[in-house]
């Protein structure tokens, strides 16, 4: 089996590698400021209360305490606001209801979690202390913590601005069509799937610090971040100051998922404290602080119809979809779990007629960024149950009706009734692949036996599309010099989080110059670089920025033959480049690019492109051995065959497939963030009851590539960054669906945690 | 964490004296749970007296047919101890079990038992095997040792210096371990001692407890068909996020049943 | 207050700490060793490793006064100058890290693990990676990185 090494560039060591694996990264929590002081948060013990009052007295004269904020100054200062990205009308004529939001709760709590008040000590110990001092008084208020629950009528009311908890209703796609294929249908499938909530927790602690220069009344945050430029829009929007007084800072990030990607309050408490105490101010959370505070992930509730006809062929498909916010908005928070469904609401199938409904909701709940797919994996999800529940009630091996109603190559460019226009990809020829490699033919033996020895076995297919590469920024900026020493440095805004960028746009620029990546130095979010461009998530850094690499090296080629020109008093056309040298065609003449770097104006130029959204594809299989006695599944068998266009290195293309595998399996079987009914508690605050995947939930995957370059950038990529997971979740779950049918267990939704699933074959009357 | 003053005592005297003198000093012996409590101030005390180091506490020893192990010999040091892997094999498996390597290089027996979490794992070994717990002041058989949720007959400034196993003819344990902390959400062990069989049963309820349909029936007939339909009360079984009552029960029928195929080899 | 005295990635190191002091912080902000990292609040993601006494301890559950006297290795003191040790050297040519964040704590522990089997079988490897939680690799080349840091290190 094709169990891919390949290392065009062997013996693989990742750019970055030499200082991650020697300790010598520098994360947020490893700076340290002359002068420095300590923040720590008072947080929201109650699910929604109104604050009565706040005593901060006592607290403010502990030994060692600076100060201690509260709404009454964010307010007064003005950092009220949250940024939303999506400015559409809804179907009620209405933009999303946008509530304010405070550094710190103003006059009411909204979710446990909530930042209420800081202090500011010497140290944290002594923050802590204080923390202890200050005294709220709360009045409880009814809350409601399920996003289906809270449009129901007399629902408590989390904001007064959204009535009915309704933050913004949208539809797309022709209801008339849709009702009417519909009623035609030979066979109509029905389900009601969640994509549960999760908890993103990437391992470093989400943290901060800020810096205030007050003679230039200029702030620097220092700050966990997918991208500086987003974050720097999204902060400044919310401390309500011009992005030109703010500038960020960031060098290693301990992964992000895209949970590192919007503001935060915390961001402007710091600066707000910076500014106040004129000192440099410092916090690191803790991780029960981030599970409650940190974003949440998915939290979608999705009815689905699928309707077929006698042929076995989509006629239609029809989704009504709440998405739960949490308590407030987050910047990208309704577009990811509301555009993108209505981008893929196709999936890779031909279907005539599709409709949709979105609802985004108010809870009282941590709110809702994107998370690793970003509402990509959410509809495939709904899409791939249904398909798979479909093959079960038309009697159809559930590969047949894929290759029955998927888009063949030859049928692209592809127009969707929601107006999505896919680009080129071969999902029939991955799904060929993968059966293959699955050995689907094979199952029935060893389900078999599985069944001999009292173990349920299940195989389950998912194809998948997903949208990448378009950004909020209109264009995505490369700046790209030479120094004196021949070294190329490139600089981006991309910011990885463990994506490799170091090593994999280096390359793209060694390549397009024909000089040894050695020479090639890449800077992402340098402070005196500033660019127009997009922050990485989504798919979309190799597709945006990486692609923006190769340009940038080709221009900067092109501007070394027009100084060499300049310098041997010829034509640029007469130039030769190779491998960092130019040589005059006529007179032999020759220089390099260090050479030409050195005089007085330079080696630079900056390269651009405005990037559109290109679709990755795959199929994935997904093997599973339950135990019946206790629930417990046992991973056997993954297969991934992805089309991520041109692959720039696949060591890394891999590496981001195992992790997205492994995040949406965690999905499945064990993480999921519970908030009780009744009190609105956190009940997942702890990795003691928040489960992570760990080593051995997924032994082996096989990974093998069925690419169709993008032709909507230079490099050809598409994008893989969060396929995996994509496909992960709809591949384990109709797996487990496959190995609980027999038994007649209803269809099951995630997690599928070792006592659900025991309950569910108990429930069914066990073995059978 | 609050303030404390960290002591380490050179002998289970000094620390005996210690701890009657400071009423608000807690014993800590690996600090396995006692630092994270701490840390996250859900704990306080003025001194931390530290017997962990102490070698009188670490010692594996056979004594005739019993098997001694001091309080504070490590879960890493049971699990590699010949002494313990040709006497009770079984313990050391339990042993080799507990949290991850780091935490085993740490966390002792003594501490396990003395802070008798519910879903630890010695508690099932110790009431399994029928061992004694012997402290500086006494000796108190596992049947009264144990009193359900976090509590033990220990008194205040008790320091537990050894676990006497007597050495059964055969024994087994197996656990399901919680998915995220590695405890047990059910542990059952079982052993064919010099006194007759004995079930022990941790992490489905409120502390450790002995199964006596269970122990009746492999009485009779040592092997894992005499458990089935067994009575088992599951009443005072807990129900979390991550078990149910019935789930729970489940499980302990099931691990009861590998745990005597492992005590049948 | 307590004076301290160890060893410090070879280097004697003695200072004043406060009781409470953990070790990890110890290492961090007084001796500005930013390596070892902090991933949780109990004792289960392992980023915190260090070696005590050639032993992978997480040190977020240590008091510095508890290590007193005793060899610390941190991730700092793992390379030979300019030459990775095996296992730093498997995890980058195995793609074993991404973020790196874990990665400090994993080659401590991973170090460890070889130290007490130098051959490790899939089921030693597995067990012995119980202790630290990584949320970008999947795993899969760690478990890799394992078994190229045994070979690396029996090549000598």
């Amino acid at each position: 089996m094709p169990d891919h090494a390949h290392t065009p560039h062997a013996p693989f060591q990742r750019k970055e590698d030499r200082r991650l694996v020697t300790g010598h990264g520098l994360y947020t929590s490893d700076r340290t400021f002359a002068g420095e002081l300590h923040a720590v948060f008072l947080r929201s013990d109650r699910a929604h209360a109104e604050i009565v009052s706040i005593r901060t007295d006592a607290a403010k004269a502990m030994p060692g305490v600076h100060g201690v904020l509260t709404a009454a100054d964010s307010t007064a200062a003005g950092m009220v606001k949250v940024m939303c990205m999506l400015a559409l009308k809804g179907t009620d004529g209405e933009p999303p209801r946008v509530p304010a939001r405070s550094a710190f709760a103003d006059g009411r709590v909204r979710f446990v979690g909530e930042t209420v008040a800081m202090v500011v000590a010497d140290s944290v110990a002594a923050g802590l202390d204080a923390l202890e001092a200050i005294e709220v008084e709360y009045r409880d208020l009814p809350h409601v913590i399920d996003g289906g629950r809270a449009l129901d009528a007399g629902a408590p009311l989390i904001h007064d601005t959204a009535p009915g908890n309704l933050c913004w209703v949208g539809e797309a796609g022709d209801r008339a069509a849709v009702d009417a294929a519909m009623a035609a249908a030979a066979t109509v499938v029905e389900l009601s799937v969640e994509s549960t909530r999760v908890i993103p927790s990437p391992m470093e602690l989400r943290c901060c610090a800020a810096t205030y220069d007050a003679a230039n009344d200029h702030y620097h945050l220092y700050s966990v971040t997918q991208g500086v430029n987003a974050l720097r829009l999204q902060v400044a929007f919310a401390a309500g100051i011009p992005e030109s007084k703010l500038t960020i800072h960031a060098q290693d990030v301990g992964g992000s998922f895209g949970n590192r990607s919007p503001h935060y309050p915390e961001h402007c408490a710091v600066m707000l404290a910076a500014k106040t105490l004129g000192r440099p101010v410092r916090w690191a959370g803790t991780r029960s602080e981030c599970l409650a505070s940190d974003y949440h992930g998915r939290s979608n509730q999705i009815a689905g119809k699928l309707a077929i006809d006698k042929d076995g062929r989509f006629t239609a498909i029809q989704l009504d979809w709440v998405a739960d916010m949490g308590a407030f908005i987050t910047p990208a928070g309704i577009a990811s779990h509301t555009r993108n469904p209505v981008v893929l609401l196709s999936g890779v199938y031909r279907i005539p007629a599709m409709h949709g409904r979105w609802r985004a909701v108010f809870t009282n709940t941590s709110p809702i960024a994107p998370y690793r797919g970003a509402g990509r994996p959410d509809v495939n999800y709904m899409i791939e149950r249904l398909v798979d529940e479909a093959a079960a009630k038309l009697g159809m091996d559930p590969a047949d009706l894929r290759r029955r109603n998927a888009i063949g190559l030859d049928q692209f460019p592809y127009k969707t009734p929601t107006g999505t226009t896919y680009e080129a990809t071969d999902v029939p020829g991955s799904l060929e692949k993968a059966v293959l490699l699955a050995d689907w033919k094979g199952f029935p033996a060893r389900r078999a036996a599985a069944k001999a020895r009292g173990m349920l076995r299940g195989i389950g297919m998912a194809t998948f599309i997903e949208n990448t590469g378009a950004g909020v920024f209109p264009k995505d900026q490369v700046d790209i010099e030479v120094d004196a020493n021949g070294m190329v440095h490139a600089y981006s805004v991309a910011h990885a989080q463990g994506q490799g960028h170091e090593t994999t746009f280096t390359q793209v620029i060694a390549d397009a110059m024909g000089i040894d990546t050695a020479n090639v130095l890449l800077h992402e979010g340098a402070p005196d670089h500033v660019l127009i461009g997009n922050h990485t998530g989504g798919s979309r850094s190799l597709v945006g920025a990486g692609s923006v690499c190769k340009l940038a090296g080709l221009k900067l080629v092109e501007v070394a033959k027009s100084a060499a020109a300049a310098m041997f008093d010829t034509e640029p056309s007469q130039i030769d480049y190779a491998a960092g040298t130019l040589t005059d065609r006529v007179s032999g003449k020759s220089t390099t690019l260090a050479e030409l770097a050195r005089r007085p104006e330079g080696l630079k130029t900056q390269a651009e492109a405005t990037i559109g959204s290109t679709f990755p594809t795959g199929c994935h299989i997904a093997e599973v051995e339950i135990d019946p006695l206790t629930g417990t599944t046992e991973i056997v068998s993954y297969v991934a065959v992805d089309d991520c266009g041109h692959a720039v290195d696949h060591t890394i293309v891999e590496g981001q497939v195992h992790g997205g595998v492994l995040q949406g399996v965690g999905q499945v079987f064990c993480e999921k963030a519970i908030y009780d009914e009744e009190t609105g508690q956190l009940m997942t605050g702890s990795f003691m009851d928040y489960t992570m995947p760990r080593a051995g939930m997924l032994k082996h995957i096989v990974i093998d590539e069925n690419c169709i370059p993008s032709k909507i950038n230079s490099l050809g990529a598409k994008g893989v960054g969060e396929s995996g997971c994509t496909g992960s979740i709809s591949a384990m779950s109709n797996a487990m669906a496959n190995a609980l049918r027999p038994l007649g267990v209803p269809p099951m939704d995630m997690p599928f945690t070792s006592s659900r699933v025991w309950h569910a074959i108990a429930a069914a009357g066990g073995l059978k | 964490m609050y303030e404390f003053e960290y002591v380490r005592p050179k002998s289970v005297a000094e620390a005996a004296g210690f701890l009657a003198a400071n009423s608000d000093a807690r014993l800590m012996s690996g600090g396995m749970t006692l630092l994270p409590t701490m840390k996250q101030r859900l704990a306080q005390a003025s001194h931390l007296v530290h017997v962990g180091p102490l070698g009188e506490l670490k010692s594996i020893t056979r004594e005739g047919d019993a098997l001694v192990i001091g309080s504070a010999a490590t879960h890493d040091q049971v699990q590699g101890s010949e002494v313990v892997g040709a006497a009770i094999p079984a313990l050391a498996k339990l042993a080799r079990g507990i949290g991850d390597p780091q935490v085993r290089y740490m966390g002792t027996i003594g501490g396990s038992i003395a802070n008798n979490d519910p879903a630890a794992d010695y508690p099932a070994g110790v009431l399994g095997l029928g061992a004694t717990v012997v402290t500086h002041l006494r000796q108190i058989a596992a049947d009264d040792y144990f009193q359900g949720l976090f509590t033990t007959a220990l008194g205040e400034g008790e320091i537990v210096t050894a676990v006497r196993f007597p050495v059964p003819r055969r024994a087994g344990y197996v656990k399901f371990a919680h998915p995220a902390t590695g405890y047990a959400m059910s542990g059952v062990f079982v052993a064919e001692t010099g006194s007759g069989v004995r079930v022990a049963v941790t992490g489905a309820g409120n502390g450790v407890f002995r199964w006596a349909e269970a122990e009746a029936a492999l009485a009779k007939s040592m092997s894992p068909k005499a458990l089935d339909g067994l009575a088992l009360d599951a009443s005072h079984f807990s129900e979390d996020i991550h078990a149910t009552r019935e789930y729970r029960a489940q499980l302990c029928r099931v691990m009861a049943a590998r745990a005597v195929n492992e005590l049948l080899g | 207050m307590s004076r301290i005295e160890l060893t410090l990635n070879g280097k004697a190191v003695s200072a004043d700490v406060e009781d409470r002091t953990l070790l990890v912080n110890f290492l961090r902000d007084a001796q500005q060793l930013t390596g070892t990292h902090v991933g949780c609040d109990t004792t289960q993601c392992g980023a915190c490793t260090v070696l005590v006494d050639g032993r992978a301890l997480k040190s977020c559950t240590l008091l510095a006064v508890q290590v007193s006297g005793a060899k610390i290795t941190t991730i700092e003191g793992m390379a030979n100058g300019e030459v990775l040790h095996p296992v730093q050297q498997a995890f980058s040519e195995c793609h074993g890290l991404q973020c790196g964040y874990c990665t400090p704590g994993m080659v401590m522990a991973v170090t460890d693990l070889l130290r007490r089997h130098p051959k490790p079988t899939d089921e030693q490897i597995l067990h012995g990676l119980e202790g630290n939680i990584c949320r970008c690799t999947g795993y899969i080349n760690i478990v890799k990185s394992v078994k190229r840091a045994s070979e690396l290190m029996a090549a000598g």
